[in-house]
């Protein structure tokens, strides 16, 4: 099913080595993009001789540059991730496998980043034969005393010296700042692709009565009276909060998505991502 | 105006101790149950009126709390059983007692104390509530139940309706050990007596846990009655002695008429003082059978107003029993009509000569002058025996033909010990066992005597169908066949009279037969319960039998305003008070609380 997909940005990249990508960057592919006048010093190989010898007039032909594109996979690995049945962060390795396996095939450069541990960065993987690594990176369960929130994960991996690329966010976004860090990441030129992985517990909860609630992600406990009241208050505050999310993302031409983990998978690629745009 | 009553008034106490409970769930901290969640920054941080920052937390209004302070309150009412205090005879389980024996004959209300007793009952039973359970007992001269505790008031109307009064004395205790009986271990039942109070006196009641409420009937005790008819032998010869009382409070004139055989033999004007009594006294008409004498007296008890006496003296028997409880022989002799029976521990001073039978049961026999004597199981002195010991257990052993042994088989009875007994004079032994004679009879030219080796209650006879007709037999040898002239018998009481026919019939005064069914050459008549005359045919045979009351106790009529009841007095009460359960709508109104605080609960959720 993942055979002949490949990641679909909205707006190219700059590559660093040549890849298997068309940029609008005119480069030496063979695939021709237009016309321009000679300039003094240029390569006299592409040279359009014909024009020359019909017009007189020295033209050169230029092509569109096939470089590799860069694909952040930023898979949240934030404790908030492990409710959910089945938990949301399996639902998450699943996806990015599936995405990695698309990148992998199609020359482009792979970054997977974790979000939510400290953990050292790991080099860019490219071509199929990295597809090994990446599984191995993804199915690393990483002990981390002392877990980072989602949106200091974001903030920094934007100021890091990333390259730009696609970034691609698999994280459930319950973190108050994750919009505010999706908009710092946007505006490191990253086209950022949300995947917001809710699981039944964050959409539906079903709970009642007089409970404190303590956070997940290590946030303060909660004192709570739940009744229709409350979870009809939940419900509009996580829309809002998912409004957010999708704003924040589109914004620099980002996708934004919810990927319900009691949904399977590959409808979710089929008719989401397929349909959408996102893969082509 | 309703008052509001409570039966357990101390359950309201219950109410403080649940209350404070209740409260202290409020002012407690409630400890709130942990729950871990992916992020709680979505949720709302204000919570409900229960909150659980503090050990004890300052009350606040709270309509859940007084809604559960409500209910509760409404459950504790519902357990200290309010009722509702109201006017009625009957309560919520009752069991009402309606007398219907002579005195309430009685017309001194209007159109008699019976039929207003009636009345009372009937409204008693229209205005019982749904589930109110009535029950009724006639108090009549044998107690009977009309019908059992049920809360049905179309069939109890049906069952009182036809109900007759009596012209005959009733065993109020019996009628109200009954009535106990019906209701005995039910709380809050009450026991309804229907009745004028003229009744002996009950000393043997208990009523448990029944209230007893006594509604008298009657307005008058003016009556006129014959208090005594009969004949005794004098110096002049035999004579006829009426006597007519005046139970009122007036001076009343009366006529007083004796017959005989129907014919008008004495006629006389009487002027009686009040709680005074007249007598006259004849000669006895010769040849006539039977006598009667009769008021003209407008009074309020016709009953009382009538007299016979049949001129054949075996017609009536008075029998002298001396011994100890015999409750078979007593029931025996009972049951012969001619009998008025009574019991002493000794013989009288003048030799038992008022006596027709002197009966010794159990104890040494003395000399008497009576024309019957039985001796039964204690040979003494006057005895028609010589006794030479004691036998145990011997087995009977054969009968000669005798008319006291006529429908009797000894065969099979068990005797625990006998006396053994020899013959003496012109005694003949009648039946016999192995150890020695059983039965003998002994006829003198002034007095017959019939002896038994055997005390009844030593031995198993008193069980044995054969019983009743050997003490039939005894009185019939003892006594004096009587004739086959008209029976006069006490009205109401059971009796039995030969029936050799395989059906029988008697005609009541008020018209009608009732068929009667004979059983071992008898028939037990129970039906004669208005004085009259009634006809009693069994196949050729016709017995002209005569019902008379003469019961002074009846015949006083005016009514009682208190009764005793074990030593206990009860006053009669016009409007009784009832207490009507209240519980049942306390149970709706409670649960209506419960419906709106969780409706409520259910709003605020």
């Amino acid at each position: 099913m993942l055979e002949g997909l490949r990641i679909s940005p909205r707006k190219s990249q700059p590559g660093r080595v040549r890849g298997e990508r068309l940029t609008r960057r005119a480069g030496l592919s063979i695939e021709f993009a237009d016309y321009r006048d000679y300039a003094e010093g240029d390569d006299l190989r592409h040279l359009d001789w014909n024009v020359l010898a019909r017009l007189d007039s020295p033209v050169m032909r230029t092509y569109r540059d096939e470089e590799d594109l860069a694909v952040h996979l930023l898979l949240d690995d934030s404790p908030s991730m492990a409710f959910g049945e089945p938990t949301k962060l399996l639902i998450a390795r699943h996806l990015a496998a599936a995405l990695g396996y698309i990148a992998l095939s199609n020359g482009d450069a792979l970054y997977p980043v974790r979000l939510g541990r400290r953990e050292p960065p790991l080099s860019a993987l490219r071509g199929r034969s990295s597809f090994g690594r990446f599984a191995s990176w993804l199915g690393r369960d990483v002990a981390d005393d002392a877990p980072t929130s989602l949106s200091s994960s974001l903030r920094a991996f934007a100021n890091s010296r990333a390259r730009a690329g696609v970034a691609i966010v698999l994280s459930d976004g319950l973190d108050p700042d994750a919009a505010a860090s999706i908009r710092a990441l946007v505006g490191r030129g990253h086209e950022v692709w949300l995947v917001q992985i809710l699981s039944d517990l964050d959409l539906e909860p079903d709970i009642e009565g007089d409970l404190r609630l303590t956070d997940g992600e290590g946030g303060a406990p909660t004192d709570i009276t739940a009744n229709s009241i409350a979870l009809r208050k939940y419900r509009d505050n996580l829309h809002e909060h998912n409004e957010g999310l999708a704003d924040s993302a589109k914004r620099g031409g980002g996708r934004y998505a919810i990927f319900e983990t009691s949904r399977p998978l590959d409808r979710f690629i089929q008719d989401t991502l397929k349909r959408e745009g996102w893969l082509s | 105006m309703a008052q509001l009553n409570f039966a357990r008034p101390d359950a309201l106490f219950l109410f403080l101790p649940l209350a404070a409970v209740i409260i202290a769930l409020y002012l407690l901290r409630m400890k709130r149950r942990e729950m871990q969640v992916p992020a709680t920054f979505l949720w709302p941080t204000h919570t409900e009126e229960v909150r659980a920052n503090a050990l004890f937390q300052k009350l606040k209004p709270s309509w859940l709390l007084f809604l559960q302070l409500l209910a509760l309150a409404v459950t504790v009412g519902c357990i200290a059983r309010p009722q509702l205090v109201q006017r009625g005879l009957t309560g919520e389980i009752t069991v009402l007692v309606l007398d219907s024996s002579a005195s309430m004959g009685a017309t001194d209300v209007s159109p008699s104390r019976f039929e207003e007793a009636k009345r009372l009952a009937k409204a008693a039973i229209e205005s019982a509530r749904p589930g109110d359970r009535i029950a009724m007992v006639e108090a009549g001269p044998v107690p009977r139940v009309v019908f059992s505790l049920s809360s049905d008031p179309v069939r109890q109307l049906a069952e009182l309706q036809p109900l007759t009064v009596s012209d005959a004395e009733t065993d109020a205790g019996e009628a109200m050990r009954l009535a106990s009986a019906i209701v005995a271990g039910t709380e809050g039942a009450r026991i309804v007596l229907l009745s004028d109070g003229v009744f002996e006196r009950i000393d043997d009641f208990s009523q448990g846990n029944a209230s007893v409420v006594f509604q008298s009937v009657g307005k008058s005790g003016e009556n006129l009655a014959i208090e005594a008819f009969g004949s005794s032998e004098s110096q002049k010869g035999r004579l006829l002695f009426a006597s007519v009382r005046n139970f009122g409070d007036k001076v009343a004139t009366t006529n007083l008429t004796i017959l005989a055989d129907g014919k008008v033999v004495d006629s006389s004007q009487l002027q009686i003082p009040s709680q005074q009594s007249q007598s006259r006294t004849i000669a006895v008409p010769a040849g006539a059978t039977l006598f009667e004498t009769r008021i003209d007296a407008k009074d309020a008890l016709a009953a009382d107003n009538y007299s016979a006496l049949s001129a054949d003296p075996a017609a009536s028997l008075q029998v002298l029993k001396i011994g100890g409880e015999d409750p078979f022989l007593d029931r025996a002799l009972a049951l012969d009509p001619r009998v008025t029976l009574d019991r002493a521990d000794r013989l009288p001073l003048d030799g038992g000569s008022s006596y027709d039978i002197v009966v010794f049961d159990g104890v040494a026999s003395e000399p008497t002058t009576s024309r019957g004597v039985l001796i039964l199981g204690k040979a003494g002195t006057g005895s028609p025996v010589r006794i030479t010991g004691t036998a145990a257990r011997p087995k009977f052993n054969g009968a000669s033909s005798s008319e006291i042994l006529k429908g009797v088989d000894l065969d099979g009875v068990y005797f625990e010990e006998i006396e053994v007994a020899q013959p003496i004079g012109s005694a003949e032994v009648l039946a016999r066992s192995a150890a020695g004679p059983l039965i003998i009879a002994d006829t003198k030219p002034n007095q017959r005597v019939v002896y038994t080796a055997f005390s009844p209650l030593e031995s198993d006879f008193p069980l044995q169908i054969g019983f009743p007709i050997f003490v039939s037999n005894l009185l019939d040898f003892l006594g004096g066949e009587a004739g086959e002239g008209p029976l006069v018998v006490p009205v109401g009481r059971a009796f039995s009279l030969p029936a050799n026919a395989p059906s029988a019939s008697l005609k009541v005064p008020t018209g009608g037969e009732v068929q009667l069914k004979p059983n071992g050459g008898a028939v037990t008549i129970r039906e004669a319960k208005r004085v009259g005359t009634y006809e009693f045919r069994s196949g050729n045979a016709v017995r002209k039998v005569i019902a008379v009351l003469q019961s002074p106790r009846e015949s006083a009529l005016a009514p009682e305003r208190e009764i005793a009841l074990a030593r206990k007095p009860v006053k009669s009460t016009d409007a009784p008070l009832r207490f009507a359960d209240f519980w049942q709508p306390l149970i709706l109104l409670g649960l209506l609380i419960l419906g709106a605080e969780w409706w409520l609960y259910a709003r605020r959720s």
